[in-house]
């Protein structure tokens, strides 16, 4: 019907006089999984700010689901099913572990039950999250502070809430910086849940070996550019990934 | 019980029990912007003002029955902070309470120029104490009644609090206080949400300026000033912003804490200096121990 779920076109952003995105393109059909690499400064968290809405982009289009969304704010973009996963940890640190997965399942309930929740409503969304809770191996922790918990847990459970609260697209900003070796695989295996639930994948990384096993394409970004974008295959075996991460400019430039 | 029955048969301590009443209703709302949501909106105050002014105009001038100056002042109160929030909502943490200060300082301005309304520094002298039809054997002129009337208001403000306290719309609040992308990523309307508290918490702190104007009979713009907005924002921190239990009993433990003061026969004019000067200690003790534990650390995305 739609091949193309995500669709971006022609994105520029600058912030005063630097520009940090030039014009980037890319179309993300439903259920791929894209992995983005880069340089720091290269523009991947200024592009997710642009789809997630945080940042305006100066120029072009971004079409989610056939809606243009260019100019729609962040929230009613995230209830159209575009979720985003933080670099810094999106997890509230002052609510309980459990309140972070409640607070995203009721985000679609209207006004009148967010102040007054019907008793059967309860009930069913403690059951539901802590069915989500299980999956992370978190349910015992529910009532912990979500502040208590390791880098690799902060990160699961954002994952995990953002699943919960009915995202189609995971924009995932750097899923395993800060977090240990063994988590790692974790965070991995939860990334393959959600390509098993059909779920459209966005994946910023550095560590081009860690996303090469799930990614079926990967984007490489440079100066706000994509540069590079195919399977990981072709990305790594090509040589100009090696220029744009080691300066080694000298072959390029003759 | 019969120690109860002393309690409130001496007029003064029904008197520091109504003021409780009061304090504990500009607190619990204050609560709910500053505690929940971490706004610090300094127009609370302004709010209480509003609403007393609104009462005692609409008493004194218009001869009007207590309901509706209560309903007018819960209303114009709400409607001046939904004001607020078009403009100031925007603002971010500090700009946010710098905006609303200058809110609070054109709300004073207006008290004391517009005379034709307001009659200025001199105040509204002679509101008289509600009466309700339908309490033909009762009068408010009694304070013992009064009490009743205050801690009723209280106490349904109060369940309604509660109730919102731990609904769905508090986890919300407090998830877009911490981290507002984050609330965002979630699909909250963290403007709304904030909006939300801030016409509820003004529209409460205007029915208690209604219920001070009645049982004060007498307002001036003296006391809407800045120390008083100080004095709730020294119940909310001591009480722990958020925790709803706490705030009410900081208002009770602060309204009555300068009392033992009293049995020194010091001359007033030390009395009140020394009871702000008690209050700013605590805030700042208070502010000082939890340094890093009243606003969240920001998170950049």
């Amino acid at each position: 019907m739609n091949p193309t779920f995500l669709q971006i076109s022609d994105l520029e952003f600058s912030i005063g006089e630097a520009s940090i995105l030039n014009g980037i393109s890319c179309q993300v059909p439903r259920g791929e999984t894209v992995g983005i690499i880069g340089p720091n400064g290269s523009g991947k968290t200024t592009l997710f700010n642009c789809i997630s809405g945080f940042n305006l982009p100066s120029r072009g289009r971004i079409i989610f689901d056939a809606t243009d969304i260019t100019a729609v704010s962040p929230h009613t973009r995230a209830l159209h099913g575009l979720g985003r996963v933080f670099q810094n940890s999106g997890v509230f640190r002052e609510l309980s572990v459990e309140e972070n997965m409640l607070t995203a399942l009721e985000s679609r309930d209207s006004l009148i039950r967010k102040f007054f929740p019907a008793r059967s409503h309860r009930a069913q969304r403690r059951q539901l999250a802590r069915e989500f809770l299980s999956e992370i191996n978190l349910d015992a922790k529910s009532s912990h502070k979500a502040g208590s918990l390791s880098g690799g847990q902060l990160r699961l459970l954002e994952i995990v809430r953002t699943l919960a609260f009915g995202a189609e697209v995971f924009l995932l900003d750097e899923p395993t910086a800060g977090v240990s070796p063994r988590m790692k695989e974790d965070v991995a295996g939860l990334i393959a849940k959600l390509q098993q639930r059909g779920k459209t994948i966005l994946v910023i990384e550095h560590d081009i070996n860690f996303i090469q096993k799930f990614c079926q394409r990967i984007l490489v970004l440079d100066g706000g550019r994509v540069v590079m974008d195919g399977p990981p295959d072709t990305v790594r075996s090509d040589r100009r990934l090696q220029e744009i991460y080691f300066g080694n400019k000298t072959q390029s430039e003759s | 019980m019969s120690f109860l029955q002393a309690l409130l048969t001496n007029e003064y301590y029904i008197h520091l029990v109504i003021l409780i009443c009061i304090y504990a209703l500009l607190a619990q709302s204050f609560n709910l912007t500053f505690g929940l949501g971490k706004s610090f909106n300094l127009a609370h105050i302004a709010s209480y003002a509003i609403g007393a002014y609104t009462t005692a105009i609409l008493a004194v001038d218009q001869s009007r029955s207590p309901l509706p100056c209560m309903f007018w002042s819960l209303v114009l109160s709400g409607v001046f902070a939904l004001t607020i929030a078009i403009i100031a909502i925007r603002l971010s943490e500090d700009y946010f309470a710098i905006g609303t200060l200058a809110f609070s300082a054109l709300i004073t301005a207006l008290l004391v120029n517009w005379k034709s309304l307001t009659r200025g520094v001199l105040g509204i002298p002679g509101i008289p104490r509600p009466e309700f039809s339908f309490f033909e054997s009762q009068t408010f002129y009694d304070n013992f009644n009064f009490l009743g009337l205050a801690a009723t208001v209280l106490i349904v403000v109060e369940l309604l609090l509660l109730g919102i306290f731990s609904s769905p719309y508090a986890r919300a609040l407090r998830a877009q206080a911490e981290f507002e992308q984050g609330a965002l990523a979630i699909g909250h309307n963290a403007r709304v949400l904030r909006t939300i508290s801030f016409v509820l918490a003004s529209a409460i702190a205007g029915l208690a300026g209604s219920l001070f104007a009645y049982y004060i009979n007498y307002i001036d713009p003296s006391s809407f000033s800045l120390t008083e907005m100080v004095f709730i924002i020294t119940i909310v921190v001591l009480g722990r912003p958020g925790s709803f239990w706490g705030v009410n009993g900081a208002a009770a433990f602060l309204v009555l804490l300068p009392e033992p003061l009293r049995q020194f026969d010091l001359p007033p004019s030390i009395l009140g200096p020394m009871r702000q000067l008690i209050y700013a200690l605590i805030l700042f003790g208070v502010v000082f121990l939890n340094r890093n534990k009243l606003w969240p650390r920001l998170r950049r995305i």
